[in-house]
C-alpha cells in the first residue's frame, strides 16, 4: 500500500470524524427537550452557551470545575467508588488505547519526531506496542468480569453505533496481534527485506541469516528443521548485527503476546504467505481503524467532549438557577455526557419499585435514553410497541427526588430532565394515567370494554370480595363528607358520580363503569368517607383498588385503540 | 431516644428546611437520628399496582428492622403509607409471602414489631409537651396560629393512630407549647389539595382556596403544617395568586423559634 494513499485515506478519515463531531456537537444546541426547550432559536442557545462557558471559565468556579473533570472523568473517581473492578478496567482501556494511538497509529507523526531511530520493530517499541494491546485486553476482560459479578442493574440497551464500535475495538486489536504474528512467522516477509536490505532473495545465500532468523526470531522456512550448524549460525548472527538489529529487537520476550501466537501460525506459515496474510491483515486492521475513526463522533465516546462541559454546567448551575435557555443547553448535552455509569440507577429512589413491577424503563439510565428518544423523534414511542406504557410509568413514577442527579459523576441535572421529559411523553400520547382517563366518560369506557373485553379480568383483593362492600346502606354519608363532591360540582358537567354511588356499582357488580370514572381518578385520598362511614366500608381503599383496575383495564383499552 | 429517619421524595429535593429544622429541633431535645438508606415509600404507585407500593414499603421497614430502630418520618404521606403497608402485609398471607421472597433475594427480612411514628406524636408523646415546655426559651406569645392536620396522618384512625379522628388536638397542643395561640378554624381537618393537583389542578385549587380563606377569615397570623406536601402546596398556591400570602411554617420552624434556635438552622431566612 503506498504511503500517499494511506495519508489520503487517513485525511479524508479525519475530515469525516470532525465533520460528525460538528454535527454531533451541534446537536447540544438542536435538541429540545421540554416545552419550555421549543420555541428558543438556535442562535439564543449558542449565544447562552458561550457565554456561560466564558462566565464559568472566569469565575473562581473554575478549580472546582477543573477538580471534577480530573476525578470524575479522568480518574472517574464514583465508579472507583462503584466498583473498583469496572473502574481498573476503564482505565486500563482508554489509557492502553490511548498509548497505541499516540505511539503506534500516530508514530510518523509524534513516535518518530521525538525518537528519531524509531522502528515499529525495534524495542522498546515492539514491547509497548504489546503491553498496550496486552493492557485493553487485560481492561476489557476486567469490565466484563465486573459486569458479570455484579451486574449494573437490568442491563441497559446498547446504541447500535457502540455495539459496531466495540467491535470495530476488537476487530483493531484482533487484527493487529494477528498481524504482528504473522509476520514473524512468514519467510516471505523474510525475503522482502533480505532484498531490500541485502539486495538478495537466494534461499542457499542467505542461509545463514536463514538459520539465525530461524533460530531467534522464529521465522518459520519450511526447509529449515532440526538443530543448525553452529558455524553458520554464528556467521548468520553476525551479519543480522550488521544489516538487521538497529530494527528489530527478537520478538520472543518482547513481543509476547504476538510471538505465542506466531508459535501456533507457525505451521501453516507457508499456506498463509501463499494468500498473502499479512496484506490482508494489513488492510483489516487499517480499514477497521479508519471506520473507527469515522464513527467515533456517533459512538458514546462523545462523552469525552461532553463532561467537560456538562461539568462547567453544572458549575455555573451551583453558582444559582441557569436560565431556561441554559437548561435547555444543558438537557440537549445530556445524552451525549452520560458515561453509562448506572450510579445513578443505585441510588434510584424507585429501583426497588423498577424491580417489584419488573421494569428497567423506570430507573434513570434507561429514562435518559427514553427522554431523548421522545423528544427528538415524535415516532419514537410509537415504535415501541406494548411498551409505551411501561416507558410512560418511568416518568409518572418518579418522584424527582433528585437523588440520581446528585450521585451523576458527570454532572448531569436527571431531576429537570424528568420533569421536562414528562411534558414532551404527555405530547407524545402518554400523560399520567389520570389524565388520560379523562380522554372518555365512565360510560365510553363502558362501553368500550363491553366491546372488546369478553371476559372480565380478575379484580383486587377487596373489591372481589362481597363483604367489603356488601353492608353498604346507601346512606350517603360518604358522600356528604367528600371535599370532592362538594367542590366538583363547579366542574363543567359536575360530578359523575359519587363514593356511595361508586360502591353501589360494585354491589351491581358494575365495576367497569366504576373504573373510568371521574370520581375514581379525581378521588383526594383524604379517608374521610372511610373514616365516617358508620359500616366501616374501606370506601377509599377500594377506590384507589379500583384506580389500579382502571390503569390495567383502560390502559390495555387505549393502547388497542392507538394502534387501529 | 432513637430513630432511624425518614425524609422520603419530596424533602430532601423540594422543602430542604424541613429536614433542616426536623434535625434541629429534635437534636436539641435530645433524640437520635439515624439515616438510612431508605428508598421511596411506595406512596406514587399505590394508584397503579398494590404489590409495588407493598414491597417498596416493606423493605424500608426491613432496613430499619435490620439497624433494630423504629422509623420517624416527617411526612405524612410516607407515614400513613407505610402505615398501610403494614395493614396490607397482615391481612394478606399470600403477599406478605411474596414480598418476603423478594426481600429475601436481597439478604433482607421483614421486621417484627419496627414501629412507623410521624414528626408530631413523637415530639407531644415520646419527648412529652412537658420537656417541650421546659426546652421553650424564646415563646412566641401572642402569634395567632392555625394547625393544619394532614389527611394521611389523620384518617384512617384505625391504621395511623395518631390521634381521635373527629376531634384531634395533638397540633393544638403542640402549637400551644411554643407560647403561640393555637387558632379554631372550621377546615382545619380538610385535604389541602395536592394529591389531586396531577389529575385535576382545577379542583386542586378550588380545595386550597376554601383552606385558605378559612384560616384567612379565622385570624390566624400563622398557618402550621407538618408534612412536605401541604407546605408546598399552601406556599406555591398563595405564590402563584395576587393576594398577600399567608404565611406558612413548619412545625419544627415554629416550635425551633421557641426553643431559640438561629433562623439559619431551622431554614429561615
Ligand atoms: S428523581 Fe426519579 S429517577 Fe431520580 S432517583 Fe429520584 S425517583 Fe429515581
Ligand atoms: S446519567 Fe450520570 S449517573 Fe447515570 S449512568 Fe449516566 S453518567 Fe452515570
Ligand atoms: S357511608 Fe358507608 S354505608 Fe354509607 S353509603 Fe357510604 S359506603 Fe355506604
Ligand atoms: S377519600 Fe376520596 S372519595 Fe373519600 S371523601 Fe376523600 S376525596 Fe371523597
Amino acid at each position: 500500500m503506498s504511503a500517499s494513499f494511506l495519508r489520503m485515506a487517513f485525511l479524508v478519515s479525519l475530515g469525516l470524524c470532525a465533520l460528525g463531531l460538528l454535527w454531533r456537537v451541534s446537536a447540544w444546541l438542536r435538541v429540545r427537550i421540554g416545552p419550555d426547550a421549543r420555541d428558543i432559536p438556535f442562535h439564543q442557545r449558542l449565544l447562552a452557551a458561550v457565554r456561560g462557558t466564558l462566565a464559568t471559565l472566569v469565575s473562581r468556579r473554575t478549580p472546582g470545575v477543573l477538580k471534577a473533570f480530573v476525578l470524575d472523568v479522568f480518574l472517574q473517581r464514583r465508579l472507583f467508588g462503584g466498583s473498583r473492578l469496572r473502574w481498573l478496567g476503564h482505565l486500563l482501556i482508554v489509557n492502553g488505547f490511548l498509548l497505541l494511538l499516540v505511539m503506534h497509529a500516530l508514530a510518523r507523526l509524534v513516535t518518530a519526531k521525538l525518537y528519531p531511530d524509531y522502528a515499529s520493530t525495534h524495542d522498546p517499541w515492539l514491547f509497548l506496542r504489546n503491553v498496550f494491546g496486552a493492557v485493553v485486553v487485560v481492561g476489557i476482560v476486567m469490565v466484563v468480569a465486573g459486569r458479570l459479578r455484579r451486574p449494573p442493574s437490568p442491563p441497559r440497551p446498547q446504541r447500535p453505533m457502540d455495539r459496531v464500535f466495540t467491535a470495530l475495538v476488537a476487530v483493531v486489536l484482533l487484527s493487529g496481534f494477528l498481524l504482528e504474528a504473522t509476520k514473524v512467522a512468514s519467510p516471505k516477509a523474510f525475503y522482502r527485506m533480505a532484498n531490500e536490505y541485502i539486495g538478495s532473495t537466494d534461499p542457499e545465500e542467505l542461509l545463514p541469516l536463514r538459520l539465525a532468523w530461524a533460530t531467534d526470531f522464529g521465522v518459520a522456512f519450511p526447509d529449515l528443521q532440526g538443530a543448525p550448524d553452529p558455524d553458520k549460525l554464528a556467521e548468520g548472527r553476525e551479519l543480522h548485527h550488521d544489516a538487521c538489529a538497529s530494527c528489530h529487537s527478537p520478538p520472543g520476550s518482547s513481543a509476547f503476546v504476538s510471538y505465542p501466537i506466531s508459535r501456533v501460525l507457525a505451521p501453516i506459515a507457508e499456506p498463509l504467505d501463499g494468500i498473502d496474510a499479512d496484506t490482508w491483515l494489513m488492510y483489516l486492521h487499517l480499514a477497521a481503524c479508519f471506520l473507527g475513526l469515522i464513527l467515533l463522533p456517533f459512538t458514546r465516546f462523545i462523552h469525552v467532549l461532553a463532561d467537560p462541559v456538562s461539568l462547567l454546567a453544572n458549575g455555573a448551575a451551583s453558582a444559582g438557577p441557569l436560565s431556561p435557555v441554559g437548561r435547555a443547553n444543558r438537557r440537549a448535552l445530556a445524552i451525549d455526557a452520560c458515561v453509562d455509569c448506572r450510579l445513578c440507577d443505585d441510588r434510584c429512589s424507585v429501583a426497588p419499585i423498577a424491580r417489584s413491577l419488573g421494569n428497567p424503563a423506570l430507573l434513570p439510565s434507561h429514562k435518559l435514553l427514553a427522554t431523548h428518544a421522545v423528544a427528538t423523534n415524535p415516532r419514537w414511542l410509537d415504535r415501541q410497541a406494548g411498551h409505551a406504557r411501561r416507558i410512560a410509568e418511568g416518568a409518572v413514577l418518579c418522584t424527582t427526588c433528585g437523588r440520581c442527579t446528585d450521585r451523576c459523576p458527570v454532572g448531569i441535572d436527571l431531576a429537570d430532565l424528568w420533569v421536562a421529559g414528562r411534558a414532551d411523553l404527555a405530547r407524545a400520547g402518554q400523560p399520567s394515567p389520570a389524565q388520560w382517563v379523562r380522554e372518555r366518560s365512565a360510560l365510553d369506557w363502558d362501553e368500550a370494554l363491553a366491546v372488546q373485553t369478553a371476559a372480565q379480568n380478575p379484580v383486587g383483593p377487596l373489591s372481589s370480595r362481597r363483604e367489603t362492600y356488601s353492608a353498604c346502606v346507601q346512606c350517603q354519608t360518604c358522600t356528604n363528607v367528600c371535599p370532592v363532591v362538594a367542590h366538583g360540582g363547579e366542574e363543567p358537567g359536575g360530578m359523575d358520580l359519587t363514593p356511595q354511588k361508586v360502591m353501589n356499582l360494585l354491589r351491581l357488580g358494575m365495576i367497569d363503569l366504576a373504573i373510568g370514572s371521574g370520581m375514581v381518578w379525581d378521588c383526594a385520598t383524604c379517608y374521610q368517607c372511610q373514616e365516617h362511614c358508620p359500616e366501616g366500608i374501606r370506601v377509599t381503599d377500594v377506590m384507589l383498588e379500583l384506580r389500579e383496575l382502571g390503569y390495567r383495564r383502560l390502559g390495555d383499552t387505549r393502547e388497542r385503540r392507538q394502534r387501529e | 431516644m432513637k430513630y432511624a429517619l425518614f425524609l422520603g421524595c419530596k424533602i430532601p429535593a423540594s422543602v430542604p428546611a424541613y429536614e433542616l429544622s426536623t434535625r434541629a429541633v429534635l437534636g436539641r431535645l435530645g433524640v437520635t437520628l439515624v439515616d438510612l438508606p431508605f428508598n421511596c415509600c411506595g406512596y406514587p404507585v399505590r394508584s397503579l399496582d398494590r404489590e409495588a407500593f407493598v414491597f417498596a414499603a416493606a423493605r424500608n421497614l426491613a432496613l430499619a428492622g435490620a439497624a433494630g430502630l423504629d422509623v420517624l418520618t416527617p411526612c405524612k404521606c410516607c407515614f400513613g403509607n407505610l402505615r398501610h403497608a403494614q395493614r396490607f402485609l397482615d391481612e394478606d398471607p399470600a403477599l406478605r409471602q411474596r414480598v418476603e421472597t423478594a426481600l429475601a433475594a436481597e439478604r433482607l427480612a421483614l421486621p417484627a414489631g419496627v414501629t412507623v411514628e410521624h414528626l408530631l406524636p413523637v415530639l407531644a408523646r415520646k419527648v412529652g409537651l412537658a420537656a417541650i415546655a421546659a426546652a421553650v426559651t424564646a415563646p412566641r406569645t401572642g402569634l395567632r396560629v392555625v394547625a393544619h392536620y394532614g389527611c394521611h396522618a389523620l384518617r384512617p384512625s384505625d391504621v395511623t393512630r395518631f390521634d381521635h379522628p373527629l376531634a384531634p388536638t395533638i397540633f393544638e397542643d403542640l402549637v400551644r407549647v411554643t407560647g403561640a395561640t393555637p387558632v379554631e378554624w372550621p377546615r382545619r381537618l380538610d385535604c389541602c389539595g395536592e394529591p389531586v393537583h396531577d389529575a385535576n389542578p382545577s379542583l386542586s385549587d378550588r380545595l386550597t382556596q376554601a383552606k385558605v380563606d378559612d384560616a384567612r377569615e379565622s385570624g390566624a397570623e400563622v398557618l402550621a403544617t407538618a408534612c412536605p406536601y401541604c407546605q408546598m402546596r399552601f406556599t406555591e398556591f398563595q405564590a402563584a395568586g395576587s393576594a398577600a400570602p399567608l404565611p406558612v411554617l413548619l412545625y419544627p420552624q415554629l416550635l425551633g423559634q421557641a426553643l431559640g434556635l438561629a433562623p439559619r438552622t431551622l431554614g429561615l431566612s
